[in-house]
Order: structure tokens, then C-alpha cells, then sequence
């Protein structure tokens, strides 16, 4: 018989360890490819406060510099601009994705196995997510 | 029935099955849903480049097979690559269909400065095999995307660095070297299944 676990022990249980506040999800950072010193960063980030989170900049030991950007199709052109913050709303997500809001990350230094990010809203580290590459193929 | 009907009945029936089929496909003639076709094709503009090899390439490279040319850079980290993947998917889901011909996969280069031809044959070799890279003098670049109506212009991203807006069009040439039809923004590898050996069939 299946131990039943009073509801009251569930309930306290969820109460002891809240949500984080910021959670980033379906992480992938592309590896910069031969010839290349960029890369870029996409994920999915999840607000479980009842308040926006503003990220102003984000950071990566990895690389010298990160930028938040945009990838916009406007006429038939392509164009990648700098964002000034990611907002992620309060109680909801934000799509970094292919074409569409993406970290940059410019002048790397050795990546080596994976790449560490650093999310920032204003002097306030919010999150720090590792990434480590896939094996390689073959 | 006697057998001599009954070969006549099948072959009665065979003939109006086919009349059917053939009926069925003049009804709904398959046409791309997702590139422009150009009616009639346009020769592609004379130019002196070189290939990833750093081999001299000019307009008649093109001849001779289908090409799916895109234009952009390879430090390019997010609508660059994520187009040659689609491509390259295409090309290799089509290859799996039985699609024959298929057409072969061009990056044409609009940062020469930094995509030498080294660079370009790491870089497209990454996306698979047979794929060409083409880059070479930028007034040259230009006489091939002008003529084509590319539009590139540099960005600057910081103090020394630089991204390039270019046109996220991919160009099917044909194999007479004719620019025949244009697929837009958002590159979907379904597009391309679905409209290619239309495109292809018809060129
Ligand atoms: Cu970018």
C-alpha cells in the first residue's frame, strides 16, 4: 500500500522551498565556430515573481563581452540591434530564440567545455546559468 | 465474360483510372506557396570572385546545377547559421525523398574584410559537403547583390566591431546561371520541401 502523505506535509513542504525567483530554461549556446569569435545564446526565462524582472546586462567569464540583441526581418532585411534590458514579466516568460531576441556573445576567450552567464538587473546578479557544450559529434 | 472481354474491360478500367490521375493533377498544376517565382528568369550579373578554395569564380559557376544562394557573413551568430541549418535540412530530407536533381548551397559573403577564403571553406564546411562559399572584392560583391537587388550595409556593435543588416532572401538559380525565384524572410525547411522540386521541375 502506497504511503499516504498527509496534505498539511505537502503544503509545508511547498512553503519551505519557494520558486526560485528567475529560472532559465531550454538553455543553448552555439559554439563559436572555427574562424569565428562570436556566438550566440538562446533560452527561455521564467519570472515566478509578482513583479517585472528588468535585465540591464548580462555577463560571461567566457567571453569579453555579451549583448543583448534583436534579430528583426524588416523588408526582406535582416538587422541585429542592441537592446538596452529583457524584460520578463511578472509571473510570465521571455523567448530568446533563433531570429527573434538573442545574447551575443562577442570576443571569446578559451570556452572550453561550456559557457557560464551571468544575468544582471542593475548592480543585483539575478541569475547565473552553466552551460555546458554538448559532446561532440563522431 | 470470356477472357478477351475481360482484358478489354481491365484495360477499359486502367485507361479511365489514368484519364483520372491525369485529370486530377491538370485541375491543380503544383505551384510554390511560399517563394516568388520570376516570370521570366534573370540572368545573374558578370562578376570576378573567389571561392572558398580561393579559387577565381565568376557568373558561369552557376551553370550547370540548381543553386539556393544566401547571402550574409560568417560572423554572423544568429540568422546566419540557423539559415544554412535550414537549408542543409532541406537539401538532405529532399535527398531522402529521392529528389533528384538537388540543388547545391551558396553563402556568398557580404564581409569580405573578414571572410577570407579560409574562412568561408571552415565555415560552409561546417554546414555539410558540396557547399560553395563565395566572397572576393567588395565592389565586386556589390556588382553581383546590386544586380540582384541585395541590399548590405555595416553596422558598427562597439568600439572595433561590426555586424553587417543584409537581405535574408535565398536566391534559387537555375542551371543556366538565371535567377528564377526568391524565397523571403523566414526560412522554413517545409518551404523548401515543398516548393523546390516545384521550382525545380518547372526551370
Ligand atoms: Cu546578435
Amino acid at each position: 500500500m502506497r504511503p499516504v502523505v498527509p496534505a498539511a506535509v505537502l503544503f509545508m513542504a511547498a512553503c519551505g522551498s519557494p520558486q526560485p525567483p528567475l529560472v532559465a530554461a531550454g538553455v543553448e549556446v552555439t559554439r563559436p565556430m572555427p574562424g569565428r569569435h562570436m556566438s550566440a545564446a538562446y533560452l527561455v526565462l521564467a519570472n515566478n515573481t509578482d513583479g517585472d524582472t528588468r535585465i540591464t546586462r548580462v555577463s560571461s567569464p567566457q567571453f569579453a563581452s555579451v549583448q543583448m540583441h534583436e534579430t528583426t526581418i524588416e523588408d526582406g532585411v535582416a538587422r541585429m540591434r542592441e537592446l538596452e534590458a529583457l524584460v520578463v514579466p511578472a509571473g510570465g516568460s521571455l523567448t530568446l530564440e533563433r531570429g527573434g531576441k538573442h545574447l551575443m556573445l562577442m570576443q571569446a576567450d578559451d570556452v572550453g567545455k561550456g559557457v557560464t552567464l551571468h544575468f544582471h538587473s542593475g548592480d543585483t546578479l539575478v541569475l547565473s546559468v552553466d552551460y555546458p557544450f554538448p559532446e561532440e559529434r563522431g | 465474360m470470356s477472357p478477351g472481354k475481360l482484358i478489354v474491360a481491365a484495360v477499359l478500367a486502367a485507361a479511365l483510372a489514368a484519364g483520372i490521375v491525369l485529370a486530377l493533377r491538370s485541375q491543380s498544376p503544383a505551384v510554390p506557396l511560399h517563394a516568388t517565382v520570376l516570370e521570366p528568369p534573370a540572368a545573374l550579373p558578370e562578376f570576378d570572385l573567389v571561392d572558398h578554395n580561393g579559387d577565381g569564380i565568376g557568373r558561369s559557376a552557376f551553370e550547370g546545377q540548381w543553386d539556393l544562394v544566401f547571402f550574409g557573413f560568417t560572423q554572423c551568430p544568429d540568422i546566419c547559421p540557423a539559415t544554412l541549418q535550414v537549408l542543409a535540412a532541406a537539401k538532405a530530407e529532399l535527398e531522402d525523398r529521392g529528389q533528384v536533381p538537388l540543388p547545391r548551397i551558396v553563402l556568398v559573403s557580404v564581409d569580405p574584410e573578414r571572410d577570407t577564403p579560409d574562412v568561408m571553406s571552415r565555415y560552409v564546411g561546417y554546414f555539410g559537403d558540396g557547399h560553395l562559399g563565395i566572397t572576393g572584392e567588395l565592389a565586386e560583391i556589390r556588382k553581383l547583390t546590386d544586380g540582384l537587388g541585395i541590399y548590405f550595409r555595416k553596422q558598427a556593435t562597439g568600439a572595433d566591431d561590426y555586424t553587417v543588416d543584409h537581405s535574408a532572401a535565398v536566391l534559387a538559380v537555375d542551371p543556366a546561371g538565371r535567377f528564377s525565384a526568391v524565397f523571403g524572410g523566414q526560412h522554413v525547411v517545409e518551404n523548401y520541401l515543398n516548393d523546390l522540386p516545384v521550382i525545380m521541375e518547372a526551370g
